[in-house]
């Protein structure tokens, strides 16, 4: 069979149209099936288990509700704040999804152009309107600190299984951190806290396709503050 | 303004089997691919095809300007294909001419059918294609180049595509004709296609009967296959190159 | 199509300004690493590719003989044009030039025409009928700043390379375009009343604004430029002269050392 090879190795580097797998069954995301067979659609890492998964290296974030992410307002209409989010798709914050109750004419008092939020995803609809909310004490107007970007790829491993990397790392640098679903991080702390906080992040999202990465960021963290001591 | 005349007539295109430049009639040039070169675009890729020196870049999918360009229930590609004004003998112009739009046109017909999108309703995947240097075939290497450019930038697609051009020259059918035998030759046509042979661009200017046709067909096939072998070693080294020495890596099998 | 930028943006970079450091690190007088890679596309009669930091730009020098201009009939002529090809940057459209891209042409333009790095009059073929004419076409590859210091930098290392193409026109053999100056430019911002020179792409969005100097190789200025909303004092703009010609100093001299 010829996708044996890939139950051999754990991750594989596939470019679109790679053949992955001859049982359609075991189609995961960034795969599509075709006349039985799974083909990658992306450039990625395959991820071999009962389902084949390809992880991309590149691409933009798609807003799905339930997603917190980091967002920056861009224009105000009438009712709405219309907010980047770090997407092919702009975000809608409604008036009402405010938690305050404000007048319309208040707006841009409470939330200007160029304020970055940490806001939710509430709803997506099948034309890619994308509905925002900040009705909730999670979030809110992001006023110090700082914000990175890195590919929201990266998010899963920069969170980890259950969280596990991003609690070490906020026990660790010292900081407080909020990552967005959107690629977008906004760390608080010292400056030499966020600095450190910075290059950690950018070293995972360089390394998230490979193994053994938690230790590795553990040593990391050792040295660099053992060096700034 | 006088330029030295040129005549065809004086060159024999081949001496003992081999062409002007060396290479044998089903040989393409010496293939360089670079992949993401550029900072500021989403996906890029640099190729050295002979003397063509072309780079893509793809940025997208994102919001469409003007708006009422966008569709509802998919992302709309666009595609430039532009010359630099130093790339050519004379200097040229700056700005599109009616060729580049042309060739803007079946390069993004090239392209489209493998792109999945449906995937970005009421986006736009741009494809921004410049030749910095031209030697004959450079839609082709734009092609070959922009394909590259859409995987590095994520973009979803069912497979590559692959381009390469077959031509005649002194009753000959010829393999990726290079700047003399595309301007004395006796017919040009670049294909692009799918790695399973499915032909996504076919032109085709000049004389040539069914069978020579026929054998340009298998010839131009036959690179754009070989074509795609280095378009995906260069993508794969590209991930290596990324990875620690701890990254897992191994090319997944292709049908 | 501009961005907002996010003002948290804006008020982390400008409380680093005002401890007098900068996101990646420099010094407000720091260029970024730069190479420039000479004579790379063999079709341009000289050509040169400027990498400063992440910002790529690809000048080329084409020559032909024509027409001189009636007023000038024994001297050559120089023409600058830049392509912001929409390649290089999100918010590149395509299209004829506009207003930052004409800036750019002219000011490195300029550059050349008032240091006379370029004798015009020794490029004239038949008085009155016939003159070389240089073509010096800049493209932007990678906006990620600063792209009008790399275009001045690449236009004078292209011209550096320039062999006049005669042999192609039966007008003798080639024979290399006489240089007689080294004309840079080097480009400041202001933010919050803080200078700094060679901005990238975030000091760019949000200085107020930008002076450029074009010196040349005996330390003389030979162009300016303040362009941007904002406002200079006078002390800035003499502490801004100082340093930028210093500045084009330290790279003329990478220059011959390259």
């Amino acid at each position: 069979m010829k996708d044996q090879g890939l139950d051999r190795m754990d991750r594989k580097v596939v470019i679109p149209g790679d053949l992955l797998s001859e049982e359609a069954k075991r189609s995961g995301e960034g795969t599509f099936v075709k006349d039985g067979k799974v083909y990658s659609l992306l450039y990625g890492l395959a991820n071999c288990r009962d389902r084949i998964n390809v992880i991309p290296l590149a691409g933009k974030y798609v807003p799905a509700p339930g997603d917190n992410v980091i967002g920056v307002v861009k224009d105000i209409t009438f009712s709405n704040w219309i907010i980047d989010i770090n997407s092919p798709y702009d975000g809608l914050l409604h008036i009402s999804e405010f938690p305050k109750r404000i007048d319309a004419d208040e707006m841009s008092k409470y939330l200007s152009l160029g304020s970055s939020t940490m806001i939710r995803v509430k709803d997506v609809d099948s034309t890619m309107k994308v509905e925002l909310t900040l009705n909730d004490r999670k979030l809110g107007l992001l006023k110090t600190g700082r914000i990175i970007e890195i590919n929201h790829t990266r998010v899963p491993r920069l969170i980890g299984k259950g969280g596990s990397m991003i609690s070490m790392l906020k026990k660790e640098l010292n900081c407080n951190i909020f990552v967005g679903q959107n690629g977008r991080i906004w760390i608080n702390g010292g400056a030499e806290d966020m600095d450190l906080a910075l290059k950690t992040i950018l070293l995972i999202e360089k390394e998230a396709h490979t193994s053994g990465l938690t230790d590795r960021i553990v040593d990391f963290l050792k040295k660099e503050k053992g060096a700034g001591n | 303004m006088k330029m030295i005349a040129m005549d065809g007539s004086n060159i024999s295109f081949f001496k003992e089997g081999l062409r002007l430049d060396g290479r044998r009639a089903d040989e393409f040039r010496p293939l360089k691919i670079e992949v993401g070169v550029l900072a500021r675009a989403d996906g890029s890729c640099y190729v050295e095809m002979g003397g063509n020196k072309v780079i893509a870049a793809v940025y997208g999918p994102r919001e469409v300007h003007p708006r009422h360009l966008q569709e509802a229930t998919r992302a709309i590609v666009r595609y430039r294909y532009n010359m630099a004004s130093f790339s050519v003998e004379e200097r040229k112009r700056p700005g599109p001419d009616r060729r580049s739009y042309e060739l803007s046109k079946v390069s993004r017909e090239a392209l489209e059918p493998v792109i999945f999108t449906s995937y970005y309703p009421r986006s736009v995947i741009d494809v921004f294609v410049e030749v910095l240097q031209a030697d004959a075939g450079t839609r082709t290497a734009g092609i070959n180049a922009a394909s590259v450019a859409l995987a590095d930038a994520g973009i979803p697609m069912k497979s590559m595509i692959s381009a390469c051009a077959a031509g005649k020259v002194a009753d000959t059918i010829v393999l990726d004709p290079m700047k003399e035998e595309d301007n004395f030759g006796q017919a040009d046509m670049p294909i692009a296609m799918t790695p399973t042979g499915q032909i996504t661009l076919l032109q085709m200017d000049g004389h040539l009967t069914k069978d020579e046709f026929h054998q340009a067909m298998e010839l131009a096939i036959k690179g754009c296959r070989d074509i795609y072998e280095i378009q995906r070693k260069s993508l794969i080294e590209k991930y290596n190159q990324l990875g620690s020495e701890l990254a897992v890596v191994q090319e997944a099998e292709v049908l | 199509m501009t961005n907002v930028i996010a003002e948290i943006k804006k008020d982390y970079l400008y409380n680093l300004f005002l401890k007098g450091e900068r996101a990646d690190g420099r010094a407000f007088d720091q260029y970024r690493e730069f190479s420039v890679e000479r004579n790379l596309i063999s079709k341009a009669e000289g050509s040169a590719l400027v990498k400063l930091g992440s910002s790529q730009v690809l000048v080329g020098v084409k020559m032909q003989p024509g027409e001189p201009f009636p007023d000038t009939p024994n001297r050559g002529v120089i023409i600058t044009n830049a392509e912001l090809v929409p390649l290089a940057s999100p918010v590149f459209e395509p299209g004829p030039p506009n207003e930052t891209g004409i800036e750019l042409a002219r000011l490195v333009d300029r550059g050349v025409r008032e240091s006379k790095a370029i004798d015009l009059e020794a490029l004239c073929i038949t008085p009155g009928k016939q003159v070389w004419i240089i073509f010096i076409d800049v493209h932007i590859l990678d906006d990620c700043g600063n792209i009008l210091d790399a275009a001045s930098i690449g236009a004078i290392a292209a011209l550096l390379t320039t062999k006049v193409p005669a042999s192609k026109f039966g007008l003798g053999e080639d024979y290399p375009l006489p240089v007689k100056d080294i004309p840079i430019a080097t480009t400041a911002i202001e933010f919050g009343d803080v200078i700094m020179f060679d901005p990238d792409s975030d000091e760019e969005s949000i200085a107020n604004t930008k002076l450029t100097v074009l010196s040349t190789a005996d330390g003389s200025i030979c162009g300016m430029q303040k362009s941007g909303t904002g406002v200079l004092r006078q002390e800035q703009i003499y502490r801004i002269v100082d340093i930028a010609c210093e500045k084009a100093k330290e790279i003329r001299e990478k220059f011959l050392e390259e």
